[in-house]
């Protein structure tokens, strides 16, 4: 009887010896990769920044950091994403959106400091298509044309998209932009995304900024509007963030950005980095920034 | 502390932990927007999109997936163990990831002779379906794997030696005991459907009134830094989300896996 509770007591529902190794290996790999050291650093810079800059923004950030010794962390996202961000994580030191109208939001929030606003960047909008422009698109009435297919970036939450919407409000009629409407198959997320789309050959055409043939001049070949035909320049601000635990390191970020070693590494990247350069392809009366007031046809609902 | 309490306290910890997160939502909430976003026909047509979207997502997940959770828990096959692996590809790759590699697809040769000719999947609601298929088609082949499993297969050994078919032994022995397990699957699958959101907004876009489902709409809120209807949202989709599985539960009482 004895034996047979013996029996009973060594019964085990464990698994056999190969089962228990593979578990084994699994915990032993899964814990060393959490007492892998971190970098974690006390002093630091937080950026939160809008990814229409975001391949020199990068090598920017590197430079500053090596130049003052300490770690530059960037967050890249859309503008008003980035913003959410940093007002719900009440931390960061400079916002750098990817142009003036999310600023003017943060300005009217108090999220940023005003008066360290600086202007880095230009940005003229202008019609993207795939290299060797298969459909054959040199002005913006091409769009019209039945069978394109147009993406441009949400014009409630992208500047990219406001800026399409502002061009097509301001250059087409009412005809013209319901036929424009009917080759409007989608509209994107993001700044990047609307540049991916043409690099993808997903749509023929997208309302971006002209920089996108410099992103990817292998795949995207850049259509530029008549200059009576672009309604306002775009910007790339960047000021000091209300939360910035170090205003003065946060102020130096922001004036490095316009010195002429990082206005250097814009420019190697295609961008703009003066109003006269910009204005090349545009009015001279055309104005650079502020804000639009995107038209109740284009909101998801009235204000 | 007995070791019964203890495990019942670890449920209320996790209860708490999900319970606080959708509380702490309430610090920015205000009231008064509520059921002007929730009306909004906006918000009504994401929700009508997302539910219906999920269904056909679950229902395809289902059709391919229960024969293939069939075959990988009764047959032996050569590459049953790669095929077996492969069905956690999504949940190893990030949504979207898995939204790009569509995406890249349809940029090749076959994937634009498919959009040429077959159904235009980019930017409209056929992709929201794919994308949300792509998701949980894995998941679903394993989750009915898994409740295939508990079913012994000497019960259709049995009715096969008293002359029944192979589709009958399933169709009359081994599905209605696995019912349960299999209904749970699905709403597993519909549930993570509904909230998908990278390899959606990947592939299909996010066009108000067209496809921008819920999981879109938050993004899209919160991308334009308008954090109150983002919460608002996000409550809406919670409430409709738990409200659907716990309907089903109550209505199911004793689910295996769920």
């Amino acid at each position: 009887m004895s034996s047979v509770r013996q029996n009973l007591h060594n019964a085990t529902f464990w698994p056999r010896a190969a089962d228990r190794k593979i578990a084994f290996i699994f915990c032993a790999l899964t814990s060393l990769s959490i007492l892998l050291p971190s970098d974690a650093a006390s002093k630091s810079l937080l950026v939160f920044a809008g990814a229409a800059s975001k391949p020199p923004t990068e090598e920017i950030a590197k430079l500053f950091g090596q130049k003052n010794g300490l770690p530059v962390r960037v967050t890249f996202g859309g503008s008003g994403f980035v913003l959410s961000q940093m007002k719900l994580a009440r931390q960061g030191d400079v916002y750098f959106p990817g142009s003036s109208d999310f600023m003017e939001k943060a300005k009217r929030e108090a999220l940023v400091f005003p008066e360290t606003e600086r202007i880095v960047a230009y940005l003229i909008p202008a019609i993207n298509v795939p290299r060797g422009n298969p459909r054959h698109i040199r002005s913006l009435k091409d769009l019209l044309k039945p069978g394109i297919r147009l993406a441009i970036a949400d014009p409630e939450t992208v500047c990219v998209g406001t800026y399409a919407v502002e061009v097509i409000e301001k250059n087409l009629d009412l005809k013209e932009r319901e036929r424009l409407r009917k080759n409007l198959v989608n509209t994107v997320e993001s700044c990047e995304k609307t540049a991916n789309v043409i690099s993808l050959k997903v749509v023929d055409a997208v309302i971006g900024w002209e920089v996108f043939q410099h992103w990817d001049p292998e795949r995207i070949e850049t259509i530029f509007l008549k200059p009576e035909e672009v309604p306002r320049i775009g910007y790339i601000p960047a000021a000091v963030s209300s939360f910035t635990s170090d205003r003065a390191l946060a102020e130096k970020f922001v004036q490095f950005l316009i010195s002429v070693e990082a206005k250097s590494i814009f420019m190697k990247y295609g961008y703009l980095i003066s109003l006269e350069e910009a204005k090349k392809y545009t009015l001279p009366s055309t104005l650079a920034g502020g804000e639009y007031s995107l038209p109740a046809a284009w909101r998801r609902r009235p204000r | 502390m007995n070791f019964r309490k203890t495990t019942v306290y670890a449920a209320l910890v996790l209860f708490l932990f999900y319970a606080v997160l959708i509380l702490s939502l309430l610090t920015f909430f205000e009231g008064k927007g509520f059921l002007q976003v929730l009306l909004a026909p906006d918000t009504l047509f994401s929700i009508r999109l997302s539910v219906v979207a999920a269904t056909i997502a679950m229902l395809l997940a289902v059709a391919i997936g229960l024969p293939a959770a069939y075959a990988l828990s009764r047959a032996s096959f050569p590459g049953k163990k790669l095929v077996d692996t492969f069905l956690e590809l999504p949940m190893i790759m990030s949504p979207i990831a898995l939204g790009a590699a569509l995406l890249i697809f349809f940029n090749t040769p076959f994937g634009a002779i498919i959009q040429e000719k077959g159904i235009l999947f980019v930017f409209e609601f056929p992709g929201i379906v794919l994308a949300q298929f792509a998701t949980i088609a894995g998941l679903a082949t394993r989750l009915m794997k898994t409740a295939l499993d508990e079913i012994s297969p000497r019960y259709e050994a049995v009715a096969r030696s008293l002359g029944s078919s192979a589709w009958g032994a399933f169709w009359k022995i081994t599905f209605p005991l696995a019912f349960r397990g299999l209904i749970s699957a699905m709403i597993l699958c519909w549930a993570k459907a509904v909230g998908e959101f990278g390899a959606t907004v990947t592939l299909a876009g996010t066009m108000a009134f067209k496809t921008e489902t819920m999981p879109i709409a938050i993004f899209m809120a919160l991308a334009s830094a308008d954090i109150r209807k983002t919460i608002i949202l996000i409550l809406i989709l919670a409430g409709i989300g738990l409200t659907a599985l716990y309907a089903v539960r109550f209505a199911a009482k004793t689910p295996q896996i769920l």
